[in-house]
């Protein structure tokens, strides 16, 4: 209780002893005591105008008997606005009236603190046991890893053994069947060259137009196919071009010289039905374009076509957009294969090989898969590994979970760690708001927030994000969503995790910031 | 910008005829019998000896050396449509008696004092002269070319037409008799486009076939121009030989291009011509959509064979060459003779009128984005802007807060008690913007859309049926606002019974009021859409967009008994929009190329009156990095219409957000800004009365100093703050040129002195405006930071005396109550100070106001004070109370700081340093 100037804390009171002189705190500087809060800033510091708005950095420090001292900025004070709950910071008194409500918001303040202790009282309970949780399940991955690691070891050993196997049955099997294989090829081999003859002799009745056993020029000049200049008739020279100088040739010199030279023009009219025609299967039509309608720019609609469900629209053209290039001319089917006689089945010798073969092949890719699989495992439990979970691992135990809540319009999912997203309330697809990224907190306060990042773009603008920011609940709640910025989004999600150990929270509302 | 969206000259028909035009001598002659004096007016005939139609001209004298000419058809099949006096002429204006002073050779003199109109017959012109030098001309290149109303000729084959032009060139010695000359004629003329005109998909009517007017304006002796906003372009106009003319037809421009003479959303059709000599100007008195060539033989680099014959042989004389033309309407040319820049400003604002002195919260900080989500967000925007000590005035909601894009309603989900939310701002002397658009959403259930439809005061279109268009709420109608009880009937809208929700504390902002049609030929009205007195939108478009911010503003004011002072924002505005609101650039771009323009945007608004106006600083569209809108925050402190805005698909850019580095910057430029709010408040009030431009081309002060005439990347506030921000990336170095030749200007910071008539390289690090006061001025200041312009309403001055060489000074100060009509009864206090001979005295330059405030003087400092004074003692106006004064002299700088004098701004004292 000793006199000071106004705005001065108790603090700071032996600066201001009243006397001849005052000097400025820092500055050094000497002014007369009388210039101490007579609204002239004297003290570069500023400290001979505690009580004023004289000058401008100083802060003006309110008593809030009742409640906590607090300092405001000195261009708060005689504002018109009481800023202190002691109204202690409009002196004028002309403006405006205030009423000292500090009684009141103290006692709101201490309830409201009284609240706070018992939430993170209640929540740090549950976070222990999160912080339980999330060490154990530390320790079971890392445990699962040693476990998994070494059982990689012996899928990959059983898999090196299965493959020699493999490779052991494999080689009989393999030379057994091309046996097989390769007398069936000579079979066919035989076959073709009788059918061979057989159109060979047919056709040489069919040039032997007067039936006496041998091909002679005139009989040739019936057949235009040997049109060789194409002017539309067959010339003796070219007939005799196709009889290899000859006058006339009898049934083996047609075999043997003939034949292999008119066979792919000859063109039989008695069996046209079984000759085929080579068709090209290649399609003559090019392939169009898919003919891409001009987008409605966002000219001067661009600024009207916005709201809510803009996106959704804009996506939607983009989806139309690609299903039109899915339009393209479709390929004719294949052309089908012409039969061919089938091979005969394997020999009781040679299938016994071959089941012996598939059965140590199935044996190995059952090893290689589980070797597979083991490797997916390790990778899935040291990127488990690698987040941080805090630095207790408290937040462990929320991978794997998804919470959801739902506003006028959507319901926004969080999957911690994992992703964000939305959805219509009235159905509809959903859409990713980001995935897992990192923790955003302050630099003072890491573990305060949460970014989810890269989720669907936005129409010429950014990736969709999220920033999640925590607080202390007594149970993982999505408490809210919002959109401060185009696809920026806020949510505000309540769990344990954040919650602090209550000891350290002990009351003592204490002015912490006594400086000038 | 999307180009094709709107029309070139080309596609414009009249435009295309007129541009066409050249005929080898001008055929309208006036006919001497005809001629009425009065003593105030000339009445005489003009006869198109082309097509035989008369016309009468009127040349009016006016008060302030003005003269007026005005053209119409003696016999008009219908009436022309004129602006109707008290829209944007503020009333009738004062005449002044000229003087007939006969015929000399084969023209007329008519005198006013020094000044004098020579009047050709034959062909017909009008040459203006001041003290016999020639300033101005009208026709002297013969491009007069008025088309008649007429009856729509019978449709006839298409090959008969052109057989008979054919015909006629063949034969051009044939004789005809003056009925069919008349015929010849009109066949003459390309009728492409007269009777009905195709763009894109729309097709324009055109009932009443062609009435375009043009004529050219010549000013002799002069190589600047300037004016005719609204153009992304360079302030000193260009020639627009090898472009498109400059256009002046409001429309809404998506992300429009800059350096161009393409229209924008408003129009002023006023143009000055400067030089070392002289100022003039005209104003075209015209709404419809209007062209203006402007051609140079210096900037053209030929000589042309019109130069008026006054020029005397010697063609070397720069000439601006001008031609204007409006697709209806009648000729009416205001000659404003200057002969200095301050003369012209004061002819024009007799005129149009001036911006009314703003409540000062309209001139402090304004934070805008489309859009504020809901009542939570503006709170945290409010709150934020406290917690980070940046002072902000006024916070904006644009049309996400109305229910369905239905203004004067809210969006009750995200707002649903905003008179709570607007009480949350005003306590802290705050302010809310909503804006009201002028179209209205098509909607049963949505009473001012049926009331207006009931009424019948909607806009029609040419069938007769209610004009139906596209805009934010879909299908939307327009009132017509061209009708004074339509104007009315908005502005009771606006009462605090009908608008609900709504508090003294709300104001309001009219944006889309070119208007802005999506789906609408150029994205507007058609021009065949029928207004009040069956006038189309052809007629009158640039004025539609006043009529609704004027009837905004006139609601506001009358919602408080005609008491407060109000505030409206505009986009689309014409001459005289100066009388009702601000205006602001439009939907700007956030790229240094956009920050650069908005200096000669701003300036060539404030030359056409509209001194209220800025750009939307950080840039509409996109998103500005720190160090662009830490620049932008810089020279949008200087804007006198300062506000941030952001489209809706920008990140959040409120200046808390930025790295905190920028953060400190950006207070800075706005501590700078509410400091500098005493000055701009007296400047306002000046400009009041004379008219005068508040963000100033240096030419307007610095009228012989050639090298400032197209000086736009630098401007003045008033007179004695000179300004040159940085709007180049990466720029820590400006050259600044300090004008003056016996000036001595001080930097604001250092108070480092800078000579005139010198061009230096100042450093200007990213926390460095280059900002100069001149020395010979003082200004008044509040340098305590407040949250926000009316907390400081209490707050002491401190004064800034810069010296000039001789060691004098004086500057002006204004102070009312900041936001009533009061100041209309008196209630104001205007100081001069005056600094001479050591002494400082503060004197009442205004009886007639007489105000008791509160705010009185803190501190003094004179600056370019040569050496530490002994004593400094100061009394009142009787010499009683003599006290001594505090201070402390800064060697280094030679700046003299006064400690206290305590006074009350009201008072009269003298200060007396020895």
């Amino acid at each position: 209780g000793i006199d000071r100037p106004r705005g001065v804390p108790a603090s700071k009171a032996s600066y201001y002893k009243p006397g001849e002189t005052f000097k400025c705190i820092t500055d050094g500087k000497t002014i007369p005591f009388e210039y101490i809060n007579d609204d002239y800033c004297d003290c570069d510091d500023g400290s001979d105008e505690p009580g004023t708005s004289a000058c401008p950095m100083m802060m003006f420090y309110c008593e809030n008997k009742g409640h906590k001292p607090e300092y405001i900025l000195s261009s708060r004070y005689n504002d018109g606005i009481c800023d202190c709950c002691d109204g202690s910071d409009e002196f004028g008194g002309e403006k405006i009236q205030c009423q000292n409500f500090c009684e009141e918001i103290g006692r709101k303040d201490r309830e409201d603190r009284e609240r706070l202790i018992l939430l993170q009282t209640e929540g740090f309970k549950v976070k222990l046991s999160y912080i339980q949780l999330g060490q154990s399940l530390q320790q079971e991955k890392k445990a699962r890893l040693t476990e998994i690691a070494s059982e990689k070891d012996t899928y990959e050993k059983l898999k090196t053994d299965l493959e020699a196997k493999k490779n052991e049955a494999e080689a009989p099997e393999k030379e057994a069947k091309e046996k097989h294989e390769k007398a069936w090829e000579e079979e066919k081999e035989k076959k073709k060259a009788v059918k061979e003859r057989e159109t060979a002799l047919m056709a040489f009745d069919e040039i032997d137009a007067n039936d006496d056993q041998h091909v002679e020029i005139h009989e040739m000049l019936l057949h235009p196919e040997f049109d060789i200049d194409s002017d539309g008739t067959v010339s003796h020279d070219e007939a005799k071009e196709y009889l290899e100088e000859l006058e006339r040739a009898g049934q083996d010199e047609f075999l043997e010289k003939i034949w292999p030279n008119i066979k792919e023009i000859f063109k039989s009219k008695k069996f046209s039905d079984d000759v085929k025609e080579v068709e090209t299967t290649e399609s003559t039509t090019e392939q169009k374009e898919p003919e891409v309608k001009p987008q409605p720019k966002r000219d001067n609609w661009a600024k009207h076509e916005y709201g809510d469900d803009d996106d959704e629209d804009e996506e939607e053209d983009d989806e139309e957009l690609e299903d039109e290039d899915y339009d393209a001319t479709t390929p004719p089917p294949p052309v089908e294969e012409v039969p061919e006689d089938k091979m005969p089945d394997y020999d009781e010798e040679t299938q016994k090989l071959i089941d012996a073969a598939e059965q140590a092949r199935n044996e190995f890719n059952d090893a290689d898969r589980k070797v597979k699989d083991t490797e997916n495992e390790i990778n899935t439990v040291r990127q488990y590994l690698d987040i941080d979970f805090g630095p207790e691992f408290e937040y462990g135990s929320l991978k794997g979970q998804c919470f959801e809540m739902t506003d006028r319009e959507y319901t926004y999912k969080l999957c911690p760690f994992d992703k964000a997203s939305q959805r219509p309330k009235n159905g509809g697809s959903e859409t990713s708001l980001g995935n897992w990224g990192h923790w955003s907190g302050s630099e003072a306060d890491k573990y305060s927030a949460m970014k989810y990042e890269k989720g669907q773009n936005c129409w010429s603008g950014p990736d969709r994000s999220v920033e999640v920011i925590l607080q202390c609940g007594t149970e993982n709640l999505l408490l809210s969503a919002s959109e401060p910025s185009r696809c920026e989004y806020r949510f505000d999600f309540a769990t344990p995790a954040r919650c602090i150990d209550p000891a350290t929270l002990q009351p003592s509302p204490k002015d912490t910031h006594d400086e000038l | 910008v999307q180009r094709d969206n709107f029309k070139t000259c080309e596609q414009s028909s009249f435009c295309k005829r007129q541009r066409a035009y050249q005929p080898a001598q001008s055929p309208y002659v006036a006919l001497e019998d005809s001629l009425k004096i009065t003593s105030n007016t000339i009445d005489i005939q003009l006869l198109n000896k082309d097509n035989n139609v008369r016309f009468l001209l009127t040349i009016f004298g006016l008060q302030d050396n003005m003269f007026r000419i005005k053209m119409n058809e003696l016999s008009p099949i219908k009436e022309r449509y004129e602006i109707p006096v008290g829209d944007a002429l503020k009333e009738e204006p004062a005449q002044q008696k000229i003087n007939f002073a006969g015929k000399d050779k084969d023209k007329f003199v008519i005198k006013m004092s020094n000044h004098k109109l020579l009047l050709s017959l034959s062909p017909f012109r009008i040459d203006a002269y001041t003290d016999e030098t020639p300033v101005m001309s009208l026709n002297s290149q013969g491009l007069l070319k008025f088309e008649q109303m007429r009856i729509k000729p019978e449709a006839k084959p298409p090959a008969d037409d052109s057989a008979d032009e054919n015909g006629e060139e063949a034969n051009p010695q044939e004789a005809v008799e003056n009925q069919e000359e008349k015929v010849k004629e009109e066949k003459k003329e390309d009728e492409t486009g007269m009777w009905e005109e195709t763009f894109k998909t729309f097709t324009d009517s055109k009932p009443h076939g062609p009435s375009s007017i043009g004529i050219d304006v010549s000013f002799p002796g002069f190589e600047n121009v300037y004016g005719i906003p609204e153009h992304a372009d360079t302030m000193a106009l260009k020639t627009t030989k090898s472009t498109d003319p400059y256009r002046l037809f409001n429309l809404d421009v998506f992300e429009y291009d800059l350096y161009n003479p393409m229209a924008l959303y408003g129009a002023v059709p006023l143009m000055y011509a400067h030089n070392e000599d002289r100022t003039v100007g005209i104003f075209w008195h015209n709404a419809a959509e209007t062209w203006i060539d402007i051609s140079s033989n210096t900037a053209d680099k030929s000589v042309f064979s019109h130069i008026a014959d006054f020029v005397k042989g010697n063609n070397e004389i720069p000439q601006t060459d001008t031609h204007w033309f409006s697709e209806s309407g009648v000729i009416d040319v205001f000659l404003l003779l200057g002969p200095t820049p301050r003369d012209v400003f004061k002819q024009y604002s007799r005129l149009t009128g001036t911006t009314q002195l703003p409540p000062l919260y309209s001139l402090a900080y304004h934070q805008c984005r489309w859009n504020y989500n809901d009542q939570d967000d503006v709170k945290a925007v409010d709150a934020n802007f406290d917690k980070f000590d940046i002072p902000f005035d006024v916070i904006w909601l644009d049309i996400e807060h109305t229910d369905g894009k239905k203004y004067f309603t809210w969006a009750h989900d995200k707002f649903p008690t905003p008179e709570e939310m607007i009480k949350n701002l005003s306590v802290k002397g705050r302010k809310l913007v909503t804006i009201v658009d002028p179209h209205l959403k098509r909607e049963d259930g949505y009473s001012v859309y049926t009331d207006a439809r009931d009424r019948g005061f909607l806009i029609k279109n040419k069938d007769g049926n209610d004009y139906e268009g596209w805009c934010w709420p879909g299908s939307s109608s327009w009132p017509d606002f061209t009708n004074p009880v339509v104007r009315e009937w908005w502005a009771d809208k606006f009462a605090l019974s009908e608008y609900k929700g709504s508090t003294p504390d709300l104001i309001v902002w009219n944006d889309m009021n070119e208007p802005s049609v999506f789906n609408g030929p150029e994205i507007t009205f058609h021009k065949d859409v029928k207004h009040y007195n069956n006038f189309e939108n052809r007629d009158l478009h640039n004025i539609y967009g006043m009529y609704v911010h004027q009837a905004t503003m006139e609601g506001l004011v009358k919602r408080s008994g005609g008491k407060e002072r109000s505030f409206v924002l505009t986009r689309a505005f014409f001459a005289g929009s100066q009388r009702y609101s601000a205006v602001w650039t439009g939907d700007n771009i956030g790229e240094w190329s956009h920050l650069k323009v908005s200096i000669p945007m701003v300036l060539s608004l404030n030359l056409a009156g509209i001194t209220f106006s800025g750009a939307d600083v950080g840039g509409f569209f996109k998103n500005p990095d720190p160090e662009l809108l830490t620049r932008w925050y810089q020279t949008g402190a200087f804007y006198p219409f300062f506000r941030a805005h952001a489209h809706l698909d920008t990140r959040r850019r409120e200046p808390y957000l930025l790295p905190e580095e920028n953060i400190k910057i950006v207070r800075e430029a706005l501590r700078l800004r509410y400091s500098l709010l005493p000055y701009y408040y007296t400047l306002f009030y000046q400009a009041e009365e004379d008219g005068l431009p508040i963000f100033r081309p240096l030419w307007v002060d610095y009228p012989k100093d050639k090298d400032v005439f197209k000086i736009d990347d630098q401007f003045l506030i008033g007179s004695s703050l000179l300004v040159k921000p940085v709007t180049d990336q990466g720029q820590t170095n400006v050259n600044v040129y300090f004008p003056g030749k016996d000036n001595v200007w001080y930097d604001i910071d250092t108070y480092q002195t800078y000579d005139g008539s010198m061009t230096i390289n100042v450093p200007a690090p990213l926390d460095k405006i280059p900002v100069y006061q001149k020395g010979g001025s003082i200004i008044a200041r509040k340098l305590r930071p407040r949250r926000s312009s009316s907390l400081m309403y209490q707050d002491p001055f401190t004064l800034i005396v810069c010296l000039d060489k001789q060691g004098k000074a004086e500057g002006e100060l204004y102070v009312d109550d900041y936001h009533s009509f009061q100041y209309k009864n008196g209630d104001y206090i205007h100081r001069q100070f005056i600094f001479n001979k050591n002494t400082l005295s503060s004197k009442n330059i205004d009886p007639k106001g007489q105000f008791n405030t509160r705010e009185w003087i803190e501190k003094i400092i004179i600056v370019g004070f040569p050496n530490e004074p002994k004593k400094i003692t100061i009394a009142n106006s009787s010499g009683e109370n003599s006290r001594i004064l505090g201070f402390q002299y800064n060697e280094n700088n030679k700046s003299l700081t006064i400690r206290k004098p305590g006074d009350n701004i009201a008072d009269i004292w003298t200060l007396v340093i020895v």
